[in-house]
């Protein structure tokens, strides 16, 4: 164990680790801080500055009045939940299939997963299905696109393993089907793992970007992430700036573009951040237990 | 036999109905896009049967110097992430073992965790700012020691360096947890024994717990070396611009460029099978030498 007490060395360790940390919680406390400012003031901040100058909240009701970006944000939110509950459905479902004992043929499917999670078709044939199945510009590319991950069906299916036959048995001697006993039964059981693969699932659906921007190129169907990258990273201002006419032209003449890209960041940080206690929670733990497992 | 096994099917043929909508997902999204991939043998025709022929774009790739630029960048960064990355998660938990004061370490923790759940389109926000040559905090900190103002996202020079620092950044706290774990479920008893034979600190980690943390050293070393064909698309994507492409433009970024921008639908095919061969080959070798060295595989 560590030696009790105050020594140098601890203190050098501690101020290093604090230093690593501030260089997360700088930058990112600081985008709130500009996004939160007065437009008249935001030039006064400086990078490393936490509090902002002034207050208000304008940069926020540009951006979110603007129509393209509340478009955006909903059509997020419409795949990101909608997908993460088809994801953990058939994901757990299908996990609950494939542990059941002596199942015929198990062995060539668990091969076709593997084949599945390591080998990647590439960009150009997955356009060329989505093209295929006429979803190019739907939503619901993005929602039944790789609907289930072969990793955290993996993850489900070590969960699952772990639950009693001698339960199934009994609820099937009682005459309940499979359909009955995985709802009644395995389901209830699963809450921890399916909040970890909920979670996961929630996360990387929010922050999925790349797919995105190929398979949802009508500027309607555009994602918060893609939309995002248009300002930030092409630094296009345009589609920001467009509700701009909302307001009088005295408070268009004191916008700060570069505020209102911070302020763009941080509402697409939030759901991250509001799901982020249940994250550490469940994900972390999960995560942990298979590291101490080991 | 076989007569057990249909009757068993069909006893079973709830289960199968379950796994049902696994199975078309796993056909229209896994199977039928690997199915697709033969495009690389192929002409694409917009009207009538693709003709076949053969290993045509294979040859045209590797002639194309761009190809053999984009296959270094590739190996290069990901090697620079590869070798640069591993050890600091493996200090930083080491490091947090020092603190048993529950609030500074949880406190760590709590924020090192937290780029590991943003999006590249967002972290690149964020770097952004803060390497900005006006405002930014890393440019302010470089003024106050008297030194010019940098813009390292536009420098050749520094742009990998961008990647594999912010690369570090989001990952060091997440890939911390496992070997974090591993030290925390070292057996007390094991510590008491040593101090009672006299070592000192040096020895404790030395002898006891980076012994440890050799197998998950050993399996995470391994694996990562399987992707390697995989330098962080969309890190790239988003963090790339016109000064800095040439040194980070990475294969992936190539073939969606030739594929998807330029419409050379065959040849940014082959690219990619080129790609995903050597992927498979990675990872399968890498899985089965981590699992007769520590008995862990990549799944």
């Amino acid at each position: 164990m560590a030696a009790k007490g105050f020594t140098v060395s601890k203190l050098i360790l501690g101020l290093l680790l604090t230093a690593i940390t501030l260089t997360m919680f700088v930058p990112i406390v600081n985008l709130f801080a500009k996004a939160l400012s007065s437009p008249d003031k935001v030039y006064l901040m400086k990078g490393y500055d936490l509090l902002p100058k002034g207050f208000s909240l304008l940069h926020f009701k540009v951006v979110l009045s603007n129509p393209i970006v509340g478009k955006a944000l909903l059509n997020s939110l419409f795949i990101t939940v909608t997908g993460t509950l088809l994801s953990v459905f058939f994901t757990t479902i299908s996990a609950y299939v494939l542990t059941r004992k002596n199942l015929v043929g198990k062995a060539p499917l668990m091969v076709f997963l593997i084949i599945f999670m390591i080998l990647e078709p590439g960009i150009v044939p997955e356009y060329m299905v989505m093209k295929d199945l006429r979803l190019l510009d739907s939503l619901w590319s993005m929602v039944l696109y790789r609907t289930i991950n072969v990793f955290y069906l993996i993850i489900m299916m070590r969960f699952m393993e772990d639950v009693p036959d001698s339960l199934i048995e009994a609820a099937k001697i009682d005459g309940a089907g499979h359909m009955r006993v995985f709802v009644r039964i395995v389901l209830p059981l699963a809450k921890v793992p399916l909040l970890t693969i909920g979670m996961f699932y929630a996360v990387s659906r929010w922050n999925e970007f790349f797919k995105s921007s190929i398979f949802l190129s009508d500027p309607d169907k555009t994602v918060l992430q893609v939309l995002l990258r248009q300002f930030v990273v092409d630094n296009d201002s345009t589609a920001l700036l467009s509700a701009a006419t909302l307001l009088s032209n005295n408070e268009v003449a004191q916008l700060d573009f570069s505020a209102l890209k911070a302020a763009t960041i941080v509402i697409a940080m939030i759901p991250i951040l509001v799901l982020y206690p249940i994250i550490l929670k469940y994900y972390t733990s999960g995560v942990m237990e298979g590291g101490i497992k080991e | 036999m076989m007569g057990y096994k249909l009757k068993k099917i069909w006893t079973d043929r709830v289960l199968y109905l379950m796994l049902l909508p696994a199975a078309v997902f796993f056909t229209l999204f896994h199977l039928l896009p690997i199915y697709g991939m033969k495009l690389a043998f192929f002409d694409y025709r917009i009207i009538g049967e693709d003709v076949y022929v053969g290993m045509k774009y294979f040859k045209i790739l590797f002639s194309t110097p761009v190809f053999s630029t984009v296959l270094a960048n590739t190996l290069i960064i990901s090697a620079m992430k590869l070798i640069l990355i591993f050890p600091i998660p493996i200090i930083f938990a080491l490091m947090l073992n020092e603190f048993h004061n529950g609030r500074f370490r949880k406190a760590i923790q709590v924020v090192s965790y937290l780029p590991h759940f943003l999006s590249w389109v967002v972290i690149a926000g964020i770097w952004f700012e803060f390497l900005s040559p006006s405002t930014g905090a890393v440019n302010e900190l470089i003024k106050l020691f008297g030194f010019p103002a940098r813009d390292f996202l536009t420098d050749k020079d520094t742009i990998r360096w961008v990647l594999v620092i912010s690369e570090a950044w989001r990952s060091i706290g997440w890939d911390s947890i496992i070997f974090f774990a591993v030290i925390l479920g070292v057996s007390p008893s094991l510590y008491e024994a040593a101090y009672a034979d006299g070592a000192n600190r040096w020895h404790i980690l030395t002898r006891i717990v980076l012994p440890h943390l050799y197998v998950p050293m050993v399996t995470i070393f391994i694996l990562n070396v399987g992707f390697i064909m995989n330098a962080g698309l969309d890190q790239v994507l988003n963090f790339t611009n016109v000064s800095v492409n040439s040194r980070i433009d990475i294969i992936d970024t190539y073939v969606y460029r030739v594929g998807l921008v330029n419409g050379e639908y065959s040849f940014a095919t082959a690219a990619n099978l080129f790609k995903s061969i050597i992927g498979v080959v990675l990872v399968l070798s890498t899985h089965f030498i981590s699992k007769k060295l520590t008995s862990k595989g990549a799944w």
